[in-house]
């Protein structure tokens, strides 16, 4: 089963430590996605899987076998680069039929694997175009082929679609997605974008300064990050610090410097007079009409500014001394200074460590 | 309309310019070389023939033309230079993709190796070999030469054919290793084809340099050995008619190598090995 392992993998550059400490392990079939800020270390970390940079510390296994030091070209990978990485004095078949003639495989299965997966990535009859003929998403698709063909045991993505516009990176995610399932395939995928990592990954790995921060499924990782970092990191949050005032059966609450009082749903460890960091995700921000005192978590909230996105209304409150990020339904766009009644939903609110 | 007629007159000045400071010293060799009687002050030859050529060229043997054969001279700088072109390269191909690629520590002195040859007066540089390579038996003999040309090349060779390696991405020689193939297989399958208009410029430097080389000969070679430079030195002085005959002669290899490696100098070529 090709199944991936890293085992503490650290890497220093000079003073720079790239990767620290990483261990996790990529299941059979599975496309897990390295998620991070630039300079996390997720290209570092992928690099080391394909063998182009050998770790300082730790080990690497595919499939059971050590590969920590065995050179890239023995570990049967495929690997996919940002820019393409084309051979430029090839035409399309033969930089997908390069692996497979060192290989030794016939002449004839060579042009029947070169022709179907042209057709698998939707390229058919390119075979004789040069790349620098192509466009940016047919050669990044060439690129993709060029791994795929030689049915490597793992594939490795390092920001594949990030020299593509927009639109063409929103197709070519469920694209990659489709093939990966289609042809059952380990893969890991490096990016920095939150919303490519949520639709294509299994599971998400995301990295901070070279460290695992967290390891889930994306509606875990975006339900109950692990820290300040990640819920800031992954979908949008605003924070507001509090103290743990009282903590009941089943609700706990907290209250801020300024004199806030918030009810939260009591999660375990919580522990009073522990300063903890509440994150709100701006699609739980409710806007109501008629304040009522029976329902808790209402404030009355001022309008930094607010700007309008078509689908929706990207509007900043100031609460206290908070500043929140809320996505209004379209309608009418509130003016700066205005006060709204917002509703904050307990069971909705993520805690994270301070 | 002002400024057009201005840039008009600038680019047609510029033209002159080249063509005057190209062709103007050609066509004065080419007239030199087949004036057999030209005195002040007429603008033409008075007398025209191919006296000074047929006598270059071993056709005829006159005492009254000042000119002898140049044929052994031109084999002897023709030999000299395919070896030293060839032992050059060889030296610096795998040295040029050490600097490009390797992080070696070293790596300004190397280089600092091989520019001192260039960067220092050449003069002393060559008096000061003279004993040693008399020691090694050197001195004098085309072998002794052949070594000095390199030492001479081996600037062009190592710093042209390090851009050429330099401007290859490393994600292609990654992606190289990432389908199977070694290092080796990397390097004469990936690396060298892209490399290959870098290396051919390279290559054409270092040839028309040792063809053309003169103070290293001129220390080690003479007097056994000559090349066509050490015939036009002793011509240049009072046989005009001669040097002009040799200074043409030396133009043609070069001028055919620009002409069968034009195919690289194409901007779609070029442009290629860029991306």
């Amino acid at each position: 089963m090709p199944e991936v392992r890293l085992r503490e993998i650290t890497k220093r550059y000079g003073k720079v430590i790239a990767v620290n400490g990483v261990t996790l392990t990529v299941e059979d079939q599975e496309i897990l996605t390295l998620l991070g800020p630039s300079g996390c270390g997720k290209t570092t970390t992928l690099r080391c899987i394909a063998g182009f940079v050998i770790p300082d510390s730790g080990q690497i296994f595919i499939d059971d076998q050590d590969v920590t030091r065995i050179p890239p070209e023995k570990r049967d990978i495929g690997f996919v680069f940002q820019n393409y990485a084309l051979w430029p004095h090839m035409t399309v078949f033969e930089n997908l039929a390069f692996g497979l003639q060192l290989r030794r495989i016939p002449k004839a299965e060579i042009r029947q694997r070169v022709r179907e997966v042209l057709s698998l990535v939707r390229l058919s009859g390119m075979e004789d175009r040069y790349p620098r003929q192509l466009s940016g998403g047919q050669q990044q698709r060439v690129a993709l082929a060029r791994a795929l063909v030689l049915r490597p045991r793992v594939l490795l993505l390092d920001e594949p679609l990030s020299n593509l516009d927009a639109k063409l990176r929103e197709e070519m995610r469920f694209e990659i997605r489709e093939l990966q399932r289609q042809l059952g395939i380990t893969a890991i995928y490096v990016t920095h974008d939150q919303a490519e990592a949520l639709v294509l990954s299994d599971r998400i790995a995301v990295l901070n300064e070279g460290r695992l921060v967290q390891l889930g499924r994306p509606a875990e990782i975006y339900q109950h990050p692990a820290n300040r970092f990640v819920a800031g990191f992954i979908g949008l949050s605003s924070f507001v610090e509090a103290r743990v005032v009282a903590v009941e059966a089943n609700a706990a609450t907290l209250e801020t410097e300024d004199g806030m009082r918030f009810t939260v749903p009591k999660e375990g460890g919580l522990v009073e007079e522990q300063t903890i960091v509440l994150a709100i995700r701006p699609e739980h921000v409710e806007i109501v009409d008629i304040p009522s005192e029976a329902v808790e978590n209402l404030f009355q909230a001022e309008v930094l500014r607010a700007a309008y996105l078509g689908n929706s209304i990207d509007c900043r409150l100031r609460l206290g001394k908070w500043e929140l990020r809320t996505l209004l339904p379209p309608g009418r766009i509130p003016s700066p200074g205005e006060k709204l009644w917002i509703h904050l939903p307990p069971e909705k609110l993520i805690l994270v460590k301070a | 309309m002002g400024i057009k007629w201005y840039k008009t007159v600038l680019k047609a000045l510029g033209i002159a310019l080249i063509a005057f400071t190209v062709f103007g010293p050609v066509s004065s060799l080419i007239l030199w070389s087949i004036a057999i009687k030209w005195y002040w002050p007429h603008v033409l030859p008075q007398e025209v023939g191919l006296a000074y050529w047929k006598q270059a060229l071993g056709l005829q043997r006159d005492w009254a033309i000042a000119a002898v054969s140049i044929l052994d001279a031109f084999k002897a700088s023709i030999i000299i230079a395919c070896i030293a072109t060839g032992l050059t390269m060889v030296v610096s191909i795998p040295a040029a993709y050490a600097l490009a690629r390797l992080r070696l520590p070293l790596k300004v002195l190397f280089f600092l190796l091989f520019l001192m040859p260039k960067v220092f007066p050449q003069q002393p540089i060559f008096v000061n070999l003279l004993p040693v390579f008399t020691q090694w038996e050197l001195a004098g003999t085309v072998q002794g030469v052949i070594l000095v040309h390199i030492l001479v090349c081996l600037l062009f060779g190592v710093w042209i054919s390090t851009s050429a390696f330099k401007a290859i991405p490393e994600a292609l020689e990654e992606a190289a290793r990432s389908v199977g193939a070694t290092a080796w297989q990397t390097f004469w399958r990936i690396l060298m084809p892209l490399a290959m208009p870098g290396l051919l410029v390279s290559t054409i430097f270092v040839f028309v340099t040792s063809l053309t080389e003169f103070t290293g000969t001129f220390f080690i070679g003479l007097p056994f050995v000559t090349t066509l430079p050490m015939l036009l030195y002793s011509a240049s002085g009072y046989n005009m008619q001669f040097a002009s005959v040799l200074a043409i002669v030396l133009l043609v290899p070069s001028l055919l190598l620009m002409i069968v490696t034009e195919r690289i100098f194409r901007p779609e070529f070029l442009s290629a090995v860029g991306r």
